[in-house]
């Protein structure tokens, strides 16, 4: 039903046809003479324009000639009319850009030599084009120097990765107004005026915010440089590979510049794709690569012998791997053994490890899950019915209302983050934020809905409560849901949730509207073991409002491939229809009790799981119960741990094998929308490395059976299970909702959430030296008020206590927060911040004291 | 009270029954509501409440010919008419009281000694547009006019001029007094609305233009303080009153600011029309030229307008005339220089201040006019090169037309005037490293 | 008979005037150089072994740019750049194969910097293949080069931020 509208509005649009070069164009109305030119192939020179920002025509190197008009005409801002005739190669254009570059580098110094940007600045590149070679200009240039360390450069530093040189600024307020339009920040400015103008750092701050990364990209000159690019290599030696990113979700599309002398990846750029990433990277995808090149990394594969962890061949390794699962499979029978597979890895890993464990150990002891708490071990829920909805990443662009459910977008969802953005900036989009705490993200909503931690459910019943009381709803379908709520009144659920009911008729006001909605479910629910509550809530107010005509709802996919190990059957329990196609491709299907993660650790405890297998990921770090799967794990008679890094959990490994990184094979990865993306191999293997299928398959190989005849019947079984569309299905009627309450200990009254920093995501990002500049260690953010009462200012260390774990770390007091939810990021292995959570609790709750220095 | 030490013509306009505005500003008590109330003022603004619809004030406006008196002279009731009816959006008027413009002083005359006038104007033009919110955008400099201002809105608050339900009409009117930061550049219409709105002072891309998308994104009219001081005289004495002042084309009175080397520089209201020469010779106006040499030249209408020379002293003083005779009225400051003046050091003059006031936005205008004044400077001092004006013509070219906002154009137009009526003179700085104007005053 | 005359006449006749020639030869100065022990002075624009220049304050005047490397047509510039200690820019390793340089003279021309030049040397036989490649410390040595008057011709003015009036 969207895709209609859409498309009745794009046939709708009059159009404008007009003479551009001699060529006939016909153009939809309101589209700039630059955009139509662009749209034929005929270059207009640029610097101030962009494609992602609002035009502001002040480079004034765009112009072209239109007849019958006085002046110039600046191509980026004016609009095509019918019967135009435009020129964009004349000689009045071209000298009027040439004085225009001539004006520009007046000031600007010849430092090409030492700037980063030689090589790709588009400056340097119109100044050939145009022939310029000397200068007119006999006066001194203006100097900026730098204010805070003496460098010969003028370079200065702003932010944790970036450089500015003010000298080379040719003012085209790129950078400010990405910062003010895409990203809402303003940690960037313009100062002065006139030729002495400069665009600088906000006095006293850095420029940190998530998406600095893409300033240096967009500046056309070298002005802003990135620390992490700074001196590597010329441009033009770099080799360039196409990529996806292996962190985001959503899989911003990436190009990899390599050193191939070194095999080495130099660093990221995007490589627009307006319908993932709309062309920003966040700072983890930019900086994340840095892993692939880090010294840590695994070169050859371990083998625990009395204790220590020796370094062994390959075929050392497998054999042992080989034989001791024998043993233990010929010991206690297949079921014994387990595999907890990072969803971060390619398709083929995936695949190939459900293959492993379904075919060759014949149990159903997988997940990908590994940091969820509580997983249902029954099939069919109502939230596994939600994350099998569609999602389209850009239909966030023409949604009118856009409601956030238990996220902060920031941390988890970077592209969706700058897309509401982008909604409301230029869709005037209206944004709902329902949070258990203040987001930063909510800074573009209409109204944030702060609830009560743990009432996910009921704020979701509150908002068709609000419906009803407001007379939105058909009476049968207010019936319908009244009886499946435990709540009688509005005032009753709001009273619960600890919410004004205005905001929630605002918010139900606004989801029964006719326009086009987007509902996201974040990792806050979907990792509390209130999933299920929420799920079947949201199943009510979507049948009572008919959010599910009207839009899309869903849960958003995690990790860069969640959405493949779905579709990939990688869960324990796979639906129906991946069940009936596995039979089909197998032959067979094991019939043993599907395990969850928590199932698999629940029986290693009782050692009735003894043998283990990680694949990627870092679960004893991820997983919210740190005790629990310790002990667990080490419980276990034989572990093997495949990753790039020594950890936690490889500690604990009687084998550890070497991984490659994503950049060193060529995989695909679903993103969360179900669109299947190849990252191409762009560096050699580092030391011993291997990819995670090739593993896989080596492991099977020497038990005795062969995954797969030849590459291309893996290949082709992967691609039939990928063709599974999401099946959008409802209930198919209201249903009922549990709300899951917790009696609150007095003596821990603190809730606590755990979640990724803005510039971390799991575990792995805290080895890439860029990211950790921004934040290198935990903290623990709390509201100001908490601070004041809890007698602590920013940076103290405090001491964190819940019934099982206690730890020290330093407090983040941010202005935002106005309730006493602490949040951790879970990135940093130096604290152990699982270790104070509970499997069991929906909301984990600390108490916090002030640490005596 | 403190006054501004500006000579004014109001003795004249007194007696007069065709010119208006500056009737009263040598009264002291004239910035008492009361004593404004007395001359006869609000009474516009009643009038209009009680007896006229908001279509009839803009028709009343525009068939009295008067233009905008900030420098482009569009007519102001037309650009009234511009406000689209049926926007469900607020719409805002804000005054530009943002007077920058060197040589150019009759706005702060009139804030200072009249301000009354220029809430009644603003208050009937917000009535015909249908805006609730007017602003007044104050020169940061002006800090003594945004005491006035602030104190006369207080007393027409006290009165019942401004606030709820404006006696008893059911019209409601608020009005904000917003000081700038101190930019000329906040002097252009868009620039100014930036400004308010708490942004850098810099002109916007037009279309969409400030009538349709202005303040805030909502229909906005902006107009020059003594276009809105001359709308209660309209709707008092009728439009056919004010449309017989002046010239056909040019109708009513305007205030000239003569400065310069004139005997008796001030402010002086005369009929649109009004001869140059009587301005600068008359004992009632100039009353001649300092020291009684011989002239040289003429600025007619600010300082980003093109010079007159000495031959066109007969020119009338209004739109038409001064178009045709190269140059325009501008917002009518007069700017008289004698035969001693340096051309070259004028220019000096007037390019370091749009160097200064270059808000950076356009390339060609941020890095043109520093370009222009060290070369200026240079030949100024008599170290310019050979070619050095030839290439100061060139930028000027390059500059002239390539910027979004007009300030480009008004810093490079009286240049190219000067290097077209006194090239000799730039040449001979090149050629003898001197001035070839014997001066008897000191330049600084 | 005639044939026998013939002969001996050339013997005694045209023999003495060849090896005339000859002893001509040995009172004449000699054209070969006793090389290794004299060498041949080279012409001015020689382009022998490579040099680095440095800064009269002795900082080095290479930014590591990579335009010598680029406009290499041998391929034998290798070149990594480094940050130093103030921020600038300089090479971490600068390396030329002097096995595969063809002494054009290109990377002379192109640097920006005129930190690259060609100077008079040319010997540089080695017994190892390793001893061919020349480091940044190599050439980074003090050189004869007086002002050569070529180079002025070349020399532009290439300040950073501009020159000063005056």
């Amino acid at each position: 039903m969207a895709d209609d509208i859409k498309d009745k509005v794009k046939t709708d649009v009059p159009t404008v046809t007009f003479t551009m070069d001699g060529q006939e164009v016909t153009v939809a109305k309101g589209t700039t003479i630059l955009e139509a030119a662009r749209s034929i192939g005929i270059h207009i020179p640029t610097f101030c324009w962009h494609p992602k920002l609002k035009p502001v025509g002040s480079c004034r190197m765009c112009y072209v000639e239109i007849e019958k008009w006085p002046k110039l005409a600046v191509s980026c801002v004016t609009e095509a009319t019918d019967g135009m005739i435009v020129h964009t190669e004349s000689d009045k254009v071209k000298r009027g850009r040439r004085a225009t570059l001539e004006f520009l580098l007046l000031n600007h110094p010849l430092d090409c030599p030492t700037c980063d940007q030689g090589g790709e600045c588009e400056l340097q590149n119109l100044t050939f084009e145009h022939g310029i070679d000397d200068s007119r200009f006999d006066f001194q240039k203006n100097r900026f120097t730098s204010d805070t360390d003496n460098t010969v450069f003028d370079d200065k530093r702003i932010g944790p990765e970036i450089i500015l040189n003010r000298n080379r600024c040719i003012l085209c307020y790129r950078c400010v107004r990405a910062n003010k339009e895409a990203f809402g920040e303003y940690d960037l400015g313009v100062y002065e005026r006139g030729n002495i103008a400069e665009i600088n750092a906000a006095p006293g701050q850095q420029v940190n915010s998530p998406f600095s990364g893409n300033l240096p990209e967009i500046c056309p000159v070298g002005a802003l440089t990135s620390v992490d690019w700074r001196y590597k290599m010329r441009v033009w030696l770099a080799g360039k590979t196409p990529s996806i990113c292996p962190y985001s979700s959503s899989g911003s599309n990436i190009l990899i510049y390599t050193d191939d002398n070194k095999n080495l990846i130099r660093r990221v750029t995007s490589r627009c794709n307006d319908d993932i990433d709309d062309g920003w990277l966040s700072d983890i995808t930019r900086y994340g690569y840095q892993i692939a090149n880090s010294e840590e990394r695994l070169q050859t594969p371990l083998i625990k012998k009395e204790g220590k962890q020796v370094e062994a061949t390959w075929d050392e390794a497998l054999e042992v791997i080989c034989n001791r699962f024998k043993e233990i499979t010929e010991k206690k029978g297949k079921v014994c053994i387990g595999g907890l597979i990072s969803p971060s890895l390619d398709n083929a890993s995936l695949y190939c490890s459900s293959k492993l464990f379904r075919t060759v150990f014949n149990n159903n002891n997988i997940d990908f899950r590994t940091d969820y708490r509580m997983l249902p071990n029954k099939p069919d829920s109502y939230f596994g019915m939600l994350c099998n909805r569609s999602f389209r990443i850009t239909d966030i662009d023409d949604s009118d209302v856009i409601v956030v459910l238990g996220s902060d977008l920031i941390r988890e969802h970077h592209n969706e983050y700058l897309r509401i953005r982008k909604a409301v900036n230029f869709n005037n989009a209206r944004v709902f934020s329902l949070n258990p705490y203040s987001v930063k993200s909510a800074d573009v909503a209409q109204a944030e809905i702060v609830y009560n931690i743990g009432t996910d459910e009921i704020i979701l019943v509150a908002i068709g409560l609000a419906a009803i009381e407001m007379g939105l709803v058909e009476q049968g379908l207010a019936q319908g849901f009244k009886e499946k709520v435990k709540l009688g009144s509005l005032a009753e659920a709001t009273e619960v949730c600890g919410v004004s009911s205005d905001d929630v008729k605002l918010v139900a006001r606004a989801l029964a509207g006719d326009g086009k909605v987007s509902v996201i479910v974040g990792e806050l629910i979907t990792r509390s073991h209130g999933r299920e509550a929420v799920a079947s809530a949201l199943f009510n107010l979507s049948r009572l409002l008919g959010i599910d005509k009207k839009g899309q709802m869903a849960v958003l996919a995690r990790y860069a491939n969640s959405r493949g190990a779905e579709k990939l059957g990688l869960l324990p329990i796979p639906t129906g229809a991946q069940v009936e196609m596995l039979k089909a491709m197998w032959g067979k299907f094991p019939d043993a009790e599907p395990q969850t993660t928590d199932a698999m650790l629940a029986l290693m405890h009782k050692e009735e799981i003894s043998g283990g297998l990680v694949l990627g990921g870092n679960p004893i770090m991820l997983y919210p119960d740190r005790q629990f799967i310790t002990e667990g794990l080490e419980k276990l008679d034989f572990l093997v741990a495949c990753d790039l890094f020594e950890s936690e959990t490889t500690e604990l490994a009687d084998v550890v094998l070497p991984m490659s990184s994503w950049a060193e094979y060529e995989g695909s990865y679903v993103n969360l929308e179900g669109c299947n993306q190849v990252a191409c191999q762009a560096i050699k293997h580092i030391g011993q490395s291997k990819p995670a299928f090739e593993i896989i398959r080596l492991i099977a190989e020497k038990i005795g059976t062969s995954l797969f005849e030849s590459d291309e019947q893996m290949a082709t079984e992967i691609e039939q299970l990928l063709s599974c569309e999401p099946d959008n299905a409802t209930p198919d009627n209201f249903v009922d909702v549990l709300p899951l309450s917790e009696e609150v200990d007095p003596d821990f009254p603190i809730p606590l959430c755990i979640c990724d920093d803005p510039h971390h995501t799991g575990a792995l990002t805290q080895k890439a030296p860029s990211l950790t500049n921004f934040t290198g260690e935990a903290y623990i953010e709390m509201s100001p008020d908490l601070a004041a009462r809890l007698e602590v200012s920013e940076g103290q260390p405090v001491r964190v206590e819940s019934p099982v774990g206690k730890i020290v770390m330093p407090v983040k007091v941010s202005k935002h927060i106005d309730n006493d939810v602490v949040i951790i990021p879970r990135n940093f292995s130096q604290i152990r911040v699982t270790s104070l959570l509970m499997r069991k609790k929906r909301v984990d709750r600390v108490r916090i004291t002030k640490v005596d220095e | 009270m403190f006054y501004s030490p500006v000579r004014t013509n109001a003795a004249e306009v007194a007696q007069s029954n065709r010119l208006h505005l500056f009737r009263y500003v040598e009264d002291p008590e004239q910035v008492k509501v009361e004593k404004f109330e007395e001359h006869g003022g609000y009474v516009a603004w009643k009038k209009v409440l009680a007896e006229m619809e908001p279509s009839q004030v803009i028709e009343e406006v525009k068939n009295s010919g008067l233009r905008g008196r900030g420098g482009a002279g569009f007519p102001t009731g037309l650009k009234w008419s511009f406000v689209p009816k049926d926007s469900p959006k607020p719409r805002y008027l804000c005054c530009n009281a943002d007077e920058s413009e060197p040589g150019t002083c009759k706005d702060r005359v009139l804030m200072e000694r009249d301000p009354h006038a220029i809430i009644e104007g603003m208050a009937i033009a917000s009535y015909a547009i249908g805006c609730h919110q007017m602003f007044i955008y104050i020169r940061g400099e002006f800090a003594h006019c945004a005491d006035c201002m602030e104190k006369a809105m207080k007393e027409a608050y006290e009165h019942g001029h401004l606030g709820k339900n404006i006696h008893g009409s059911g019209f409601d009117l608020d009005m904000i007094v917003h000081t700038g930061g101190g930019a000329y550049i906040c002097g252009e219409e868009t620039s100014l609305l930036n400004s308010i709105e708490g942004e850098r002072g810099m002109s916007r891309i037009r279309p969409p233009f400030p009538a349709i998308e202005g303040l805030y994104s909502c229909p906005t009219i902006v107009n020059n303080v003594e276009s809105l001081a001359s709308v209660p005289h309209i709707i008092n004495h009728g439009a056919g009153w004010y449309k017989s002042l002046g010239t056909e084309k040019s109708c009513g009175s305007k205030i000239f600011s003569l400065s310069g080397h004139v005997k008796q520089p001030g402010n002086y209201e005369v009929e649109l029309g009004f001869s140059l020469k009587k301005l600068i010779y008359d004992k009632d106006y100039g009353g001649g030229i300092l020291g009684d040499k011989k002239l040289k030249g003429v600025i007619p209408g600010g300082s980003s307008t093109p010079f007159l020379t000495p031959d066109m002293i007969d020119i009338k003083l209004d739109y038409e005339s001064l178009v045709e005779g190269g140059s325009m009225l501008g917002s009518g400051a007069v700017i008289v220089f004698h035969e001693d003046t340096c051309i070259v050091w004028v220019i000096k003059r007037l390019i370091r201040f749009y160097r200064h006031e270059s808000c950076g936005k356009c390339t060609p205008c941020r890095e043109g006019t520093a370009w222009l004044e060290e070369l200026i400077n240079r030949i100024e001092a008599g170290r310019g090169k050979p070619g050095d004006v030839e290439k100061v013509e060139e930028i000027c070219g390059n500059i002239l037309g390539h910027t979004v906002c007009p300030l480009g154009d008004a810093a490079v137009m009286p240049i190219l005037s000067t290097l077209k009526l006194w090239r000799d003179e730039w040449q001979y700085h090149i050629d003898h490293g001197k001035c070839m104007v014997k001066t008897d005053f000191e330049f600084k | 008979m005639k044939e026998v005359i013939k002969a001996v006449g050339h013997v005694f006749i045209k023999m003495p005037q060849g090896l005339l020639v000859t002893l001509k030869h040995l009172f004449k100065k000699p054209v070969t150089l006793d090389y290794p022990r004299k060498k041949k002075p080279m012409m001015p624009r020689y382009r022998g072994r490579h040099y680095l220049e440095r800064y009269d304050d002795g900082s080095e005047r290479c930014v590591c740019c990579g335009l010598c490397a680029a406009a290499c047509p041998a391929d034998a510039i290798y070149m990594e750049p480094e940050e130093g200690e103030h921020g600038e820019r300089r090479a971490k390793v600068y390396e030329i194969n002097l096995l595969r340089c063809i002494f054009c003279g290109f990377c002379e021309e192109a640097c920006p910097e005129e930190a690259i030049f060609l100077g008079q040397e040319y010997e540089f036989a080695a017994d190892k293949r390793n001893s061919f490649l020349w480091t940044k410390e190599d050439m980074l040595v003090p050189h004869p080069r007086k002002d050569n008057p070529f180079k002025k011709i070349i020399r532009r003015v290439r300040k950073v931020y501009g020159v000063t009036e005056q």
